[in-house]
């Protein structure tokens, strides 16, 4: 029962198309999971899919253990949380109330919020900073802003698992650092399994101890950052050429994008330096 | 009240009491006002009773004006409810309570039912009923390719039904000739005027219980708006929530509009102005909605009786002529 | 010559053997004396006077009695609904402007309370209170002038105000006219019910007699000119076989154009130059700078028979659209247009 999640064959089609294609791995509890992969590799629907957005078509889905068929919507709601890439802001909720919505898997009928539930907003808000945005209205906020107050409300939802859609997409350089610092700090003091979608290489190289590899709805490699940013690897499966050497910041790999004008055969082709 | 009692709660009651208030004195000025002037004296003559009190005053108060009053606080109860809940499911601003072809379906099923001879109860208003429930089912089904959640084909199935429908509209005005057109054109306004008190109590009798309902559900539109896969990861039963409000709110809206005609704008300015005013928790606008767009209503009606110089205006006109400033107002206020 | 008292009391015992006097003197003395000193009584004028108070003791109470019971009266509308109401109503509402004519034309105006928007004629009864429009009546109003009786008609008054008027306890009587027999007998049963009967049958034997003479007339014409009659500009609009209208028109020795099942059936202008109306008849809805604008439009026609004779008129709407004995002056207008030769010869 060290398993946070455990994924065994599953298939997913949206009509005809196939979109996940036979996928088994499992998600270690109190691990940083990222899971990267070129566009349309199936990366949304896998989140979906393990969130209980989605139904499980086909295959086996375990959640701590248990068949997520087996949760009532509210006890799922209790053991997993779910932050979405995009969320809407049409109608002008304050920061509090935002967060506070995150008590709703432990709230009865009209969802009414005693003292205790109030201070687990609070602190949540002051975990992500957003505390003296508290009553500001959801559209005000910056982008960045407005994500750590999403997180804030998932931390409301007391989860064992977190999972994240391309949490940094959209963020300028200094809050991308502050969220991914954010899910390791969640990590480490509360020992919730965060399990994460990225597009950015690199930062899944900094933080996360094991990667996903997905290509095309199938598993190309799954395992520690440095197994899995290997430059045979990532040429192959973003087709494209690639720089891979240690990052001078720590024990992780760095991916670097190689422009045309550096494949001059009159410079060295290298890997290592 | 224990000293537990969320906060919530007490600004549900403080809210509550104020409107109620507010409903209270917008009822004692409709049935004491109207086209022969009796005043609040008469209505506490006739309350207190006694030798004093005019009979003829009293069948006035009583027997024409009160359930007059009554019908356009529910009506205008049902509307701004009607309204918010569509704003809700459809996450659509823009939403009021005719959006899915309720008020096509309902007209032309009213029309039919006037040219055909009925009268308004019960003919007329079975037909606009089941004219109604057609043009929902027929949405339904036209959107049912995609799940229900997808909102916007939801939207879009019911703008071209009421489009579909205001073409048969205007096609059967332009066959009728004779004071049958009267008819239809008062119904086609919004007519609160040619109900009684045990209709109104059979009307109140049925829409209470889909108050009730909605008010239960308030905490999931609340959730509803953050996203419907926010939503369905934080506990809420999507499909069946929006099911629930969207037959609820129908039959609702359907059961007034056979009643009482096509009275429009309440549905789309009232929970705007309350949500300026009071925030957009549902837990307290439902019954926000529901007390503030009855005693507005009322407002509107009195107002609708007592302008013009001769006969009355369509109680529709007022509340246009009335939220429309005011939301500007408010809009500007707030800084928007 | 007087006599003791005593004597009087005598007579009960015997009168020949108590009296001094002779046998004659026994009773005529008694009797003298008894018509001398009490007032002198004729005593057919006792009689007649007894023959009088009897009956009038009789109306007297039958009055009162009726006064107790004056909601005794129940009869049956033209549309078939038994109504209860007092036999001589003093509080009466027309719920349409025809009722209005009608209550006038018997003289019983006096009872008229209110009246609805568009009653005009005859002008006294624009005086009157005003309780809304005959399609859009206002209850309160109603209610206020506290009346004993409306008078409904079923085209246009609408059927739910009827049945609230009935659940306040005001008694509504309906009549339904349609063609000149049923305008006479809504007449008449009006008058019924205002009790003045004599008068509504007086108006009806005019209105009869009127009419016979038309046709009397008309019956010497050999040809039935065709006509349009328009009620409606844009669109037009002719009238139906169900309407008044057409009913004037063929009593008044017409062929109407638009006659058929529709009642207010619609024409372009190619199907009505395609009829080819002799007579053409507008109603004056519109003012008269209107009738101008219209004939002129009709008159770039020149092949349509009623602009080459100049044969289009314009008459007062009142005249033809109320159910009133005003339509037989609307019927006389017509048979004037339709054929003035019959008017011309008399001359």
């Amino acid at each position: 029962m060290n398993m946070a999640i455990v994924v065994k064959n599953l298939i997913h089609n949206y009509g005809d198309t196939a979109i996940l294609k036979n996928l088994s791995f499992s998600i270690q509890k109190g691990d940083f999971f990222i899971i990267i992969g070129p566009n349309g590799s199936g990366k949304t629907t896998l989140m979906k899919t393990m969130s209980g957005i989605l139904k499980v078509q086909n295959g086996l889905l375990e959640v701590m253990g248990r068949p997520i068929k087996t949760y009532s919507r509210k006890a799922l709601g209790r053991t997993i949380a779910y932050v979405p890439q995009t969320m809407q802001a049409d109608f002008p909720f304050t920061t509090r109330e935002v967060v506070l919505m995150g008590r709703s898997p432990y709230l009865g009928m009209l969802g009414l919020e005693q003292k205790a539930d109030h201070e687990i907003a609070r602190k949540a808000m002051a975990f992500t900073e957003v505390e003296s945005l508290a009553d500001r209205k959801l559209d005000q906020l910056s982008g960045g802003e407005r994500q750590r107050v999403f997180i804030a409300r998932a931390i409301c939802q007391e989860p064992q698992i977190m999972l994240l859609d391309e949490p940094t997409a959209s963020l300028d350089l200094a809050h991308q650092v502050k969220i991914m610092d954010l899910m390791e700090e969640l990590k480490e003091q509360k020992q919730i399994t965060v399990v994460m979608v990225s597009h950015d290489v690199n930062l899944a190289a900094m933080y996360g101890d094991r990667l996903l590899l997905l290509k095309q709805g199938k598993i190309v490699t799954l395992g520690k950052p440095d197994n899995v940013l290997t430059y045979q690897t990532l040429e192959e499966t973003y087709g494209c050429t690639l720089l891979v050497d240690e990052s001078p910041l720590g024990k992780f790999p760095r991916v670097s994008l190689v422009p045309r004008k550096a494949l001059d055969p009159s410079k060295k082709a290298g890997n290592h330096t | 009240m224990n000293t537990q009692t969320p906060a919530l709660l007490r600004r549900l009651l403080a809210v509550s009491f104020l409107l109620s208030l507010f409903l209270f004195m917008a009822i004692i000025l409709g049935i004491s006002i109207g086209s022969t002037k009796s005043g609040i004296r008469s209505v506490l003559q006739s309350l207190l009773g006694g030798e004093a009190s005019d009979s003829m005053a009293s069948t006035i108060i009583w027997q024409l004006r009160f359930p007059r009053v009554l019908l356009a606080g529910l009506v205008g109860a049902t509307l701004s409810l009607g309204g918010l809940v569509f704003q809700a499911i459809l996450r659509n601003p823009l939403a009021e309570p005719y959006i899915l072809g309720i008020s096509g379906g309902a007209a032309v099923g009213a029309i039919l039912g006037i040219l055909l001879g009925f009268s308004r109860f019960i003919g007329v208003s079975l037909f606009a009923f089941a004219g109604s429930a057609g043009t929902l089912l027929m949405i339904l089904v036209m959107s049912s390719g995609q799940t229900i959640l997808k909102k916007d084909s939801l939207l879009l199935s019911g703008v071209m039904v009421n489009a579909f429908c205001s073409a048969i509209i205007m096609f059967l005005l332009s066959l009728t000739q004779d004071s049958r057109l009267h008819n239809i054109i008062f119904w086609l306004m919004g007519d609160l005027s040619m109900l009684d008190i045990r209709h109104v109590g059979i009307l109140a009798g049925l829409i209470f219980p889909c108050f009730i309902i909605v008010f239960w559900q308030s905490h999931s539109m609340n959730l509803l708006l953050l996203g419907k896969e926010m939503a369905q990861s934080m506990g809420v039963n999507i499909r069946a929530v929006t099911l629930i409000l969207l037959i609820t709110t129908s039959f609702m809206v359907s059961t007034t509009v056979s009643q009482v005609g096509l009275l429009g704008f309440v549905g789309l300015v009232i929970p705007h102005l309350l949500r300026l005013l009071l925030g957009p928790d549902h837990r307290i606008l439902v019954p926000s909605c529901i007390i503030g767009g009855a005693a507005y209503m009322i407002i509107c009606d009195l107002l609708a009786r007592v302008l013009p110089q001769q006969g009355e205006m369509p109680a529709g006109v007022i509340t246009a002529m009335i939220g429309a400033p005011m939301f500007i107002f408010l809009l500007k206020r707030s800084g928007k | 010559m007087k006599k003791p008292v005593s004597r009087r009391r005598d007579h009960h015992n015997s009168f020949s053997s108590q009296l001094p006097i002779g046998k004659d003197d026994a009773i005529c003395p008694f009797l003298m004396k008894e018509i001398r000193h009490t007032p002198i009584r004729d005593p057919n004028r006792r009689f007649k006077f007894t023959y009088l108070a009897i009956p009038l003791l009789v109306v007297l109470g039958v009055f009162f009695a009726t006064e107790k019971l004056c909601l005794a009266l129940q009869v049956t509308d033209q549309l078939g609904r038994t109504v209860t109401l007092s036999d001589n109503p003093q509080r009466i509402i027309a719920m349409a402007p025809s009722i209005t004519e009608i209550i006038f034309a018997l003289g019983q105006e006096h009872r008229l309370k209110g009246v609805t928007r568009f009653s005009d004629f005859p002008s006294e009864a624009l005086l009157l209170p005003k309780v809304g429009s005959y399609v859009h009546l206002d209850l309160e109003k109603i209610v206020a002038l506290k009346p004993d009786l409306c008078l409904a008609v079923k085209d246009g008054n609408p059927i739910e105000v009827i049945q609230r008027l009935e659940s306040l306890k005001i008694p509504v009587y309906a009549v339904n006219p349609t063609n000149f027999t049923s305008v006479m007998q809504a007449v008449v049963k009006i008058g019924e019910l205002l009790d003045a009967t004599g008068k509504a049958n007086r108006l009806v034997r005019s209105m009869n007699s009127r009419i016979q003479h038309v046709k009397s007339l008309v019956v010497k014409t050999t040809h039935r000119p065709r006509v349009f009659f328009q009620i409606g500009i844009n669109p037009i609009v002719g009238v139906g076989t169900r309407t008044f209208i057409h009913e004037l028109i063929v009593l008044a020795g017409g062929r109407n154009l638009s006659e058929g099942p529709i009642p207010y059936p619609r024409f372009s202008r190619e199907q009505i130059l395609g009829l080819s109306p002799e007579i053409f008849i507008i109603t004056s809805m519109a003012r008269e700078k209107t009738f101008d604008k219209i004939k002129a439009d009709w008159d770039r026609w020149p092949d349509m028979p009623a602009v080459r004779s100049n044969r289009m008129f314009v008459v007062d709407s009142n005249l033809f659209d109320r159910p009133t004995p005003r339509l037989v002056d609307g019927l006389e207008v017509l048979v004037k247009l339709i054929h003035p030769e019959l008017f011309e010869e008399k001359r």
